[in-house]
Parts: structure tokens; sequence; C-alpha cells
């Protein structure tokens, strides 16, 4: 970065692939987003950050990148992270990307974590973390709706969704055997819907 | 928990290595599988400290669930930290970085479109399923109940709530309460 001409600066400008974003720069530039990225959606705060600040990605990049891991497990901008690191610098900048993105929290949750068992059994400690766990019960119900009623309209995705819901969350069923059983029935039923039209 | 600390860190690889590869939808999808494996079939963990590990986690920065960092130390400490959380992030990240090297031409492909849409729906209900273990674990009992359900449509009907507002203010509203009326 340090030998940037002047003009690479410029609001306009998209860093050009040829230049090669160094490993130090990628692992600081993902170590500052993991510790300012609250409240999960990693994936826009990516965004914001190395598209839109930092210029090393276009648009149409970015949403390659965030649409090929769709299909895949793993959080949606761990994978993305991934990917970035990959393209600015080969398979050595995707792991700095990922090792930046997890160290910042890794280290923020210890400290905390060390403070809980410090503070230990104290009532007015439990509530006000009963509290935020309500707060982010509410944050991860919000995104399983919105993914069963946007993601795939239809009853048959709502009937995958519910499926998973009673086996896993009622039933308590290891997900393993739940995926395995469903997955083949949820996927064979978007080709069938497919090849009757 | 076993006598040879190794062990335990071999324990806590086997639970959250294939969990990472089961997490459609994010870390928070297997929060369900994590409970039931370190609370009820390991006992590394009591049910208050679940939830409150999940609760701090929610409120530090970062991209999923580090409270796997928290129940890795208190297994094994900080060598428990680390294999339980690159056990959880490690598999998923190697397996999206050889994907998208064969990704390209796949991409388009009617049975990768398939997968895509298929998976949707079960890792909406993997989330739910994550949601519904913590309240499950929580000894908060029915407010916890009533705070969470009152938190989902206050963000169903205003989508731009900021997450660290809300959860600002689950932990005043609590901590307030707790306070005044024990």
């Amino acid at each position: 970065m340090e030998q940037a001409p002047e003009n690479a600066t410029a609001k306009d400008v998209i860093v050009p692939p040829s230049v090669l974003i160094g490993l130090a720069g990628i692992f600081l530039a993902f170590l500052r987003l993991g510790c300012t990225a609250f409240g999960g959606g990693t994936a826009g705060w990516l965004y914001r950050d190395i598209v839109v600040r930092r210029r090393w990605l276009d648009d149409a990049t970015f949403l390659t990148m965030l649409g090929v891991g769709q299909a895949l497990p793993g959080a949606n901008g761990l994978k993305a992270t991934v990917l970035i690191g990959q393209h600015l610098h080969g398979a050595t900048g995707a792991i700095s990307a990922f090792l930046g993105l997890l160290s910042g929290p890794f280290v923020i949750i210890l400290i905390v974590g060390a403070v809980y068992g410090e503070i230990g059994e104290h009532p007015i400690l439990h509530a006000v973390l009963d509290g935020i766990a309500a707060a982010a019960i509410g944050l991860t119900f919000d995104t399983g709706l919105r993914g069963a009623v946007h993601g795939a309209p239809g009853l048959a995705p709502l009937a995958m969704t519910a499926t998973t819901v009673v086996c896993v969350g009622i039933l308590r069923w290891p997900i393993l055997p739940v995926i395995m059983g469903l997955a083949p029935v949820s996927i064979g039923l978007v080709l069938a819907r497919r090849s009757r039209r | 928990m076993r006598d040879h600390p190794g062990e335990n860190l071999i324990a806590l690889a086997l639970i959250f290595v294939p969990l990472s590869l089961l997490a459609f939808g994010g870390s928070n999808a297997v929060l369900a599988d994590i409970e039931h494996q370190t609370v009820s079939v390991q006992g590394w963990i009591s049910a208050r400290e679940f939830a409150d590990f999940f609760a701090l986690s929610r409120a530090t920065p970062g991209p999923g669930s580090m409270l796997t960092a928290l129940i890795g130390w208190k297994v094994a400490g900080l060598a428990g930290a680390l294999v339980a959380t690159l056990g959880l992030y490690t598999p998923a990240a190697i397996l999206v970085y050889g994907a998208s090297r064969v990704w390209g031409r796949w991409r388009g492909a009617t049975w990768h479109s398939a997968i895509e849409r298929g998976m949707a729906p079960i890792a909406a209900g993997l989330l739910l399923s994550g949601g519904v273990a913590v309240l499950r674990a929580s000894p908060g009992g029915w407010p916890v109940w009533v705070a969470a359900a009152v938190a989902t449509a206050a963000l169903w009907q205003w989508r731009r709530l900021p997450p660290l507002a809300l959860i600002a203010a689950g932990g005043a509203l609590f901590g307030v309460v707790s306070a005044f009326y024990r």
C-alpha cells in the first residue's frame, strides 16, 4: 500500500488486481473488521469496509464471492473473508484474512470470559446476561424467519423448515442425520418443481 | 471430565470439526448440537454457563459464535479454546476455499442452484432450532421467552433496528428489573 501513487487514493479508483496487497495489510484489515463487526451480519461489514472504504474489490466480484459460498456450510462473512483473502493474495492471503478476522474476537471473548469467571455467581450479572441472551435469540429467530419466508417461496420449503425445527429444536435429534435425511428431499423437491415447468 | 488433558482436546475436536461442516446458515445453526454435546453428553458446562456464554459471545464482536472459545477454555484452557475455535471454523473455510477453485464452471448449473435453494429452508430451520436450544437451556424462565418473542417481533417490524442497541436494551432492562425486585 505504501508504494501506491497519490492518485490511487481517489475515491473512484478500484485497486487494480495487478497490485498485490501485502499479507500484513490483509491481516490488519480483517483484524480491524473482526473487532468492529458486532451483532453478526459480518458480510455487511465486509462490504462496507473492503469494497466501499478500501476499494480492494468491485461490487460484482464481492457479490460473486458471497454467491459461491451460499450452498456450503459456515457463516457467510467467514466464507467471503476466505475468498477475498484468496483473491487478494492467493492461499496465504486466505489464511491471513481468516486468522485476522478470528483473532480479535477470540482474544476479546477470552478477556470477557475471564471477567465473567471473576465475578462468578451474581444475580444481577445473570439477569443482565439473560436480557442479552433474549435479545440475541430474537436476532437469531429473525434471521431464521426471514430465511424461511423470503429465501424460497412456496409451501414445500416452509414444510422443510418446519420439519427441521421439529426434529432438531423440539425432538432434539442430532443435526447430522436430520440433514442427511432432509437435504436430499429438499433438493429433490427443487429439481422436481423445475422439471415440471 | 477426563484425567488426561490431551483426551479433552481430542474430544473437543471430535465435537466441533464435524459441526463446522454442518453449519448451514452459520455457526448459530449448530447451537442445538453444541448445547446437547457440551451440557448434556459431556457435562463440561452447566445450562446456566451455556446461556451466559451465548449471551457474552453475542455481546462481543465477531463472525459468529465465539462461545466455542469459552467452552474450550473451560474444558482445557488456552489450548482448548484454540482447538474448539479453529475446529468450528477451519473445516468450513477449507471447504469454501477448495470449492471456489472448481465452483466457477459449475455456477449456473441446475444441480448447483438446486443445492443452494434446497439447503436454504433447512438452514433457516437450523437457525430457529439454535434459538430454541438456548431458550430451553436458559435458567431465566418465562421472562426470557417473552423478551425473545418481543425482540423477534420488533426486528421483524423494524428491519433496521441496530443489533447492538437491542442487545444493550435487553441487558439493561433485565439488569434494572432484577436490581429493583430482588
